[in-house]
């Protein structure tokens, strides 16, 4: 009833304002301005641009002019095109491999340090750090780190007997981009976990507590639930962020050795920018929003109804 | 009566307005931002030469006033120009450095025709040239001009040489480059680099293509792979391992400097590396040797190059072509200290020699193999002019180099991996429209 009333209280408010915005509501617009200026320069046109380039051959070189509508034709390229399959092979291993460790890590790092350690916020501080890093620096240092010769990882690991060839290996070099994008993610993950272990409902654990639960028990009846949301933000972001992975990946082995580093993002761009086949590259862009859209939907409905407050 | 409020149409469509007010002028800039100077895009930074070039130009025609500007001669580089040409900069002659980019500018309208003007010159009649051509020449019409010559040649580090005891070669063959590098190796200096690109010393210009196919079944292009990777596996080339894992491809000079191999396949402008001690600290002479024939054939890897090209949008075509025309016949003197040899070969053997060796040639060059395999051939230079599929096909030979020469792909397989993937290119080229 109070609900009722409420709505209909604020129907009646917008009915005697009218439909219009008093003229103090558009310097409101003015101020905002700038910013829709930049999301239309920056994100609207290019998206827009995208989706209508995806139906086109066209080289860039040729100008508008030289845009030639070709209907579905490219997506029907896209599913004969081993190349794309492959790219798509490769990221789909990229992402399986690179989110959920890195999640892991970062929730068991978030667990380590949201305990009363000496030196906790530099610790956490330290973590962070890789995030905040220029990827170029990243990108070199973790070159020198794995030279196959005379990195300092391959000569920790021939104690071990093992010689990974790393970026100078089709075998390798992927698994070297997942360490590197695991280094570089756990430290972002585990200063998330940590602001929502600090929301976690004390009451509860205590209540465990009085019980006699076991660490375990708490951890998979009450932390995990709790984090369920923070865990599925995560997911999804880093779902999106590493389908989109390009940086390291054109910074150090430009697709290679071969194509066992070309994945969907790098075979986009080696398409538009290095074939200049730009209807085509947009065409694999679309059809990669399109996959990774379906992605996000299938982890984001997976969680629904599972998290400690639903 | 005054108006007190705006309908959200009327305040969104004034936004709106307001944004294409501002989006609009940004992005058309055609005329509105041309500027009385004569406007020159090219990739060599200002200070290796242009800059030079340009102040020697603007002392002969003080009617002119020219601004340089670098664009980086990478892909995004390169798309940054022609993203420029076709929004309509204000540029007036540009310069091009990859054939399957001039290629997609000549055929898209973003090269004038010069073919009049080349024709009616004297001096520029060798542009007409088919049988090395040093134009680019697009449905009979010259688009292209090329200002620099970039023979190969074998370079040796003479105290290496000296040290192990081995000829300086004035005419070898490829196998005969095998075994030097061979006597070359030892525990601390890899004999070679890589080796000269076997198939194109065989076949020449155009070798990747083979009518509407690709050439890949030509048993030279195995025979290279081959060699490469038996070279890198006795250790007589560098590693592949190495190449890829140090980015060697783009920092080979450090090596060779730091004498980590001996010998060097390589053009003019890898010579600016090594006459200035100072800034690229090595302590030994440097001697040259031609590159090395395969089946009798001896064609040069190198070309005619760094294209230059008038916009035409240009309104300033005459002055464009003015400079155009300084740059080739008078003006490229200044190029040779970036190691840019002049296409057109108007400079005298005493300028080549201070220009692209430093103020003391005698003490990092051995100037008797210079004179001899520079200055005194005449290299047959392979200018393609088919460039259809050419960066999908040159993608595809490296990928397929790299895996072979790392040695996880027979040579054999890797080269049908090629000849598919360029087949498969050239067809989907030659079906666009």
């Amino acid at each position: 009833m109070a609900t009722a009333t409420v709505v209909a209280a604020g129907t009646e408010a917008r009915t005697a304002k009218g439909p219009g915005i008093r003229p103090s509501g558009w310097i409101g617009f003015l101020f905002i301005a700038p910013n829709l200026l930049g999301v239309a320069a920056f994100t609207l046109i290019p998206l827009i641009s995208v989706v209508v380039l995806a139906f086109t051959d066209w080289n860039l070189v040729s100008g508008l002019g030289g845009i030639t509508f070709n209907g579905i034709d490219n997506f029907v390229a896209i599913a004969r095109d081993p190349g794309f399959w492959h790219a798509v092979g490769l990221t789909l291993v990229y992402v399986a491999v690179s989110v959920p460790l890195t999640v892991v890590l970062g929730l068991a790092l978030a667990i380590a340090l949201n305990r009363p350690l000496p030196g906790r916020a530099v610790l956490r501080a330290i973590f962070f750090l890789p995030y905040i890093v220029n990827v170029v620096a990243i990108g070199m240092t973790w070159l020198m780190l794995m030279n196959p010769k005379a990195g300092l990882v391959n000569q920790v690991l021939d104690a071990f007997g093992v010689q990974p060839g790393w970026f100078a290996s089709s075998h390798w070099a992927l698994p070297a981009l997942i360490v590197m994008a695991v280094w570089g993610g756990v430290g972002y993950c585990s200063l998330i976990y940590l602001s929502a272990l600090q929301d976690a409902p004390r009451q509860l654990y205590e209540a465990a507590d009085i019980d006699g639960a076991s660490a375990w028990a708490k951890f998979r009846v009450i932390t995990w639930p709790a984090l369920l949301p923070t865990t599925v933000f995560l997911l999804v972001t880093m779902i999106i962020g590493a389908s989109q992975g390009f940086g390291l990946i054109a910074l150090i082995t430009a697709g290679g050795p071969g194509d066992a580093t070309t994945t969907i993002s790098y075979y986009m761009y080696q398409t538009g920018f290095q074939f200049y086949r730009f209807g085509y590259a947009s065409a694999i862009g679309l059809v990669t929003f399109v996959g990774v859209l379906v992605l996000t939907l299938v982890t984001w409905r997976a969680q629904r109804g599972r998290a400690l407050n639903d | 009566m005054r108006r007190k409020s705006f309908s959200r149409r009327e305040v969104l469509a004034g936004v709106g307005a307001g944004l294409a007010a501002a989006v609009v002028p940004a992005c058309s800039g055609a005329d509105s931002g041309r500027s009385g100077a004569l406007q020159v895009w090219g990739g060599v930074p200002a200070a290796s030469g242009p800059a030079d070039v340009v102040k020697a130009f603007q002392a002969k025609f003080p009617q002119y006033k020219v601004n340089y500007t670098r664009f980086v001669n990478d892909d995004r580089g390169n798309l940054k120009l022609d993203t420029a040409l076709q929004g309509g900069v204000d540029i007036d002659v540009y310069f091009t450095y990859s054939q399957a980019a001039m290629a997609l500018r000549a055929g898209s309208g973003l090269a004038a025709d010069l073919t009049d003007r080349v024709r009616a010159d004297p001096d520029l009649q060798v542009f007409l040239d088919t049988e090395q051509p040093r134009s680019y020449i697009d449905n009979g019409k010259v688009k292209a001009l090329a200002t620099a010559r970039e023979p190969f040649f074998v370079l040796f580090n003479e105290k290496l040489r000296q040290q192990a005891g081995v000829e300086l070669p004035q005419s070898w063959t490829i196998e005969e480059f095998r075994a030097t590098a061979r006597k070359l190796t030892t525990d601390k200096t890899v004999g070679t680099y890589t080796l000269p690109d076997v198939a194109r010393i065989a076949l020449g210009p155009n070798y990747w293509y083979d009518g509407n196919r690709s050439n890949f079944g030509d048993p030279h292009f195995e025979q290279g792979f081959r060699l490469g990777r038996e070279m890198i596996a006795e250790g007589t080339a560098f590693p592949w391992t190495e190449v890829l894992s140090r980015h060697l491809d783009a920092y080979q000079q450090n090596s060779f400097l730091g004498a980590e191999f001996h010998l060097w396949s390589t053009a003019p402008f890898n010579l600016r590396y090594l006459y200035d001690a100072k800034k690229y600290p090595h302590d030994f002479k440097v001697a040259f040797a031609p590159p090395p024939t395969v089946d009798g054939q001896n064609w040069n890897g190198g070309s005619y190059s760094n294209f230059i090209m008038v916009n035409p949008k240009s309104p300033k075509f005459e002055a464009a072509w003015a400079f155009v025309k300084f740059w080739l016949t008078e003006g490229a003197t200044p190029m040779l200290k970036g190691g840019k040899m002049p296409a057109l070969g108007n400079v005298t053997d005493e300028q080549i020699v201070s220009g692209m060796l430093g103020k003391e040639p005698d003490k990092y060059f051995d100037l008797d193999s210079f004179r001899r395999v520079v200055l005194a051939s005449d290299p047959k230079l392979a200018t393609d002019t088919r460039l259809t599929g050419f960066p999908e096909i040159s993608l595809a030979m490296k990928q397929q180099r790299d895996l072979c020469w790392l040695g996880e792909k027979d040579p054999g397989v890797a080269i049908r991996e090629v000849r598919r993937l360029a087949d498969a290119a050239i067809a989907r080229n030659e079906r666009r429209p």
